[in-house]
């Protein structure tokens, strides 16, 4: 770690504080004695926020360079280690898109909220090149991704119903993060972050468990983190469903030979499928209004789960948690008092105050929590339909949204060997 | 050859299925330059933005929860002595316990558990006190005794080369007193000069 000391004089003097209680006299020297002088650390961040950002658009470029041109897996490799190695180990993960989500939706909505320059760079970046090239974000710029590639020997397919219900965590996991964000509540994505004990070598006990259990776990599934936890990765999957460019196979025929089907280590690969059945038009007529009723039930059940559970949720808030210590205080005033309410009391705020500001903030949950519940229920309806939708497919091909573009399907593909594009 | 079926497949429905892709993207795209404009309107300066963690001694309460909340193995959080507050008394508040038997250095005696505050005499009746860093956890049990008898000049700071700088600081959740603030470059300390 870069250590740069600075004497501080007057650049830092802007918080001096008048108000230091003097109950004794400055001392009056005799001897010649000198106060000795005083240095503080500064902090070393703006020099690597440069690195950070310009080492994150160089690899995204390099893997998706990779996946479009080169159709090799090696720099993929490369960048992978490169990724655990800077972002991971070195800034110990906290250089984070998948954190960055809330800084960003925070600063949205509150005009206060200060957006350093380099969160808002590794939110927007990711989501730029997932526009254009794909995830090529997930395939090994993110460390967290990378990680598990590298540990990753086999891929095991995990059975499609547990596959699709699990697939609905991350927007349930995203909802909820901006839910808490938009509260002023908790970053709960940093604060359950499982790798970042391991990226630190410590942490709290319990997530560097779940760490090295999804960690294990990707040793015979493909990244479970990114598949069925990631928010981040489902917010790039909107972007890159629509993307200008998409990762392919092989540029030449496909052969059915469903080898790369077998490879993918997230299930991406969608095997042909003929639509035999043809849907009589009245039965698919039918079928749709079904969908406009069943769709928004959903959604209204969110809103009323989410109303109904808002008040628990907020304790969430730190001040909600005061309100409720003051008052329990207030209610009982012979029990032992809290640190919390002791300086309560002695920063002179008042019981009117705390209330206004508790009323406040549970009128955000209440406002946040339907939108929040609302879009589960979209999310969840939309899932369901989609289980129901079976287009005709005539050869292999990938699956936008879930591709993390880590390129293992390139040199499984038989059409592609011996045929240099 | 195509038969008529297949025909019709390939007019119909792919194009409609490829409108709404562009339609998608347009979208995508449309929400990209929005949170960018948006979020690039909220950028600020660099000197001025709020992006370390500090802690506010005017609000401190020592509750002591710096010392066992941080990510680090060790807190990033240490004492700081501001010498041009202190008053270098023999009889120290954040030196002895207040229930000392006997004034000397014995471990008993102490109001430091990990001996990270030494002194020295400077003159009669003068004690100079320094932190020896390396040793502090930044527990505030001497900024307790200091700010309750003494001129408060023993403070909590996040030393700035040890912290993470995490997303959300870890110590900020917990603190009993609200103390822990963003702060700009410019002010990553709070010092205290005068009496």
């Amino acid at each position: 770690m870069m250590k740069r000391k600075l004497l501080l004089f007057a650049a830092l003097g802007l918080q001096t504080l008048a108000h230091a209680v003097s109950r004794f006299p400055k001392p009056d020297f005799e001897s010649g004695y000198q106060y000795p002088e005083v240095s503080y650390a500064i902090p070393h961040e703006h020099l690597w926020n440069v690195v950070d950002v310009v080492l994150l658009v160089v690899l995204l470029g390099v893997v998706a360079w990779a996946v479009y041109k080169n159709r090799t897996r090696v720099p993929i490799i490369i960048t992978s280690v490169i990724s655990i190695a800077y972002f991971g180990f070195f800034r110990g993960g906290c250089v984070c898109s998948i954190g960055s989500i809330q800084n960003v939706a925070l600063a949205m909505v509150d005009e206060n909220y200060h957006l350093p320059w380099v969160v808002l760079m590794f939110f927007l970046i990711p989501i730029i090149f997932a526009f254009f090239f794909g995830r090529v974000f997930c395939a090994g710029v993110c460390p967290f991704g990378a990680l598990q590639e590298l540990v990753n020997v086999k891929s095991f397919r995990i059975s499609k119903p547990i596959a699709k219900t699990l697939s609905v965590i991350p927007w349930i996991y995203l909802c909820f993060a901006l839910l808490f964000a938009l509260t002023h509540s908790r970053f709960i994505i940093c604060q359950f972050d499982p790798f970042i004990g391991i990226f630190r070598l410590g942490g709290d006990t319990g997530l560097i468990f779940f760490g090295v259990a999804l960690l294990l776990m990707s040793v015979f599934t493909g990244r479970p983190f990114c598949r069925f936890l990631c928010p981040y990765g489902a917010l790039l999957s909107l972007f890159s469903s629509v993307s200008i460019r998409k990762p392919q196979i092989t540029q030449n025929q496909c052969v059915n030979c469903q080898l790369c089907h077998q490879s993918c280590p997230v299930d991406a690969v969608l095997p042909p499928y003929q639509n035999k059945v043809e849907e009589e038009r009245m039965k698919s007529v039918w079928r749709v209004l079904r969908y406009v009723v069943v769709v928004p039930c959903l959604m209204l059940l969110g809103v009323f789960l989410m109303r109904l559970s808002a008040p628990r949720l907020s304790v969430a808030n730190k001040e909600v948690r005061l309100y409720q210590l003051v008052m329990q205080q207030e209610a009982n005033p012979d029990q032992p008092m809290p640190a919390e309410v002791e300086a309560f009391y002695a920063q002179g705020r008042t019981v009117e105050e705390l209330t206004a500001t508790n009323e406040k903030i549970q009128k955000d949950f209440l406002f946040y929590g339907s939108i929040a519940g609302a879009v589960i229920g979209w999310v969840i309806g939309v899932n369901l339909i989609r289980l129901t939708l079976r287009r005709t497919r005539k050869e292999y091909s990938i699956d936008a949204r879930h591709c993390v573009a880590c390129g293992k399907c390139f040199s499984y593909c038989p059409s592609t060997k011996g045929v240099k594009s | 050859m195509k038969d008529k079926k297949d025909q019709t497949l390939d007019n119909s429905p792919i194009k409609r299925r490829d409108f709404f892709r562009r339609l998608g993207s347009i979208v995508a795209g449309g929400a990209i330059l929005g949170i960018g404009g948006v979020g690039v309107s909220r950028v600020v300066d660099k000197e001025e933005s709020s992006e370390f963690w500090q802690i506010d001694p005017n609000l401190c309460t020592q509750c002591g929860r710096c010392e066992t909340h941080c990510v680090m193995p060790v807190s990033a959080v240490r004492c700081v002595h501001a010498v041009k507050v202190c008053g270098y008394c023999d009889l120290c508040g954040g030196y002895y316990r207040t229930n000392a038997k006997e004034l000397n250095t014995a471990a008993e005696n102490m109001i430091c558990p990990t001996g990270a505050i030494q002194r020295k005499f400077v003159e009669d009746p003068y004690f100079e006190y320094t932190i020896d860093e390396d040793l502090c956890n930044g527990c505030g049990k001497c900024v307790k005794g200091c700010n309750s008898f003494g001129n408060g000049s023993l403070y909590l700071q996040i030393k700035q080369d040890l912290c993470l700088n995490c997303n959300e600081c870890k110590i900020s959740t917990v603190c009993a007193s609200n103390a822990i603030k963003r702060v700009s470059y410019g002010t990553v300390y709070y010092l205290k000069e005068h009496a």
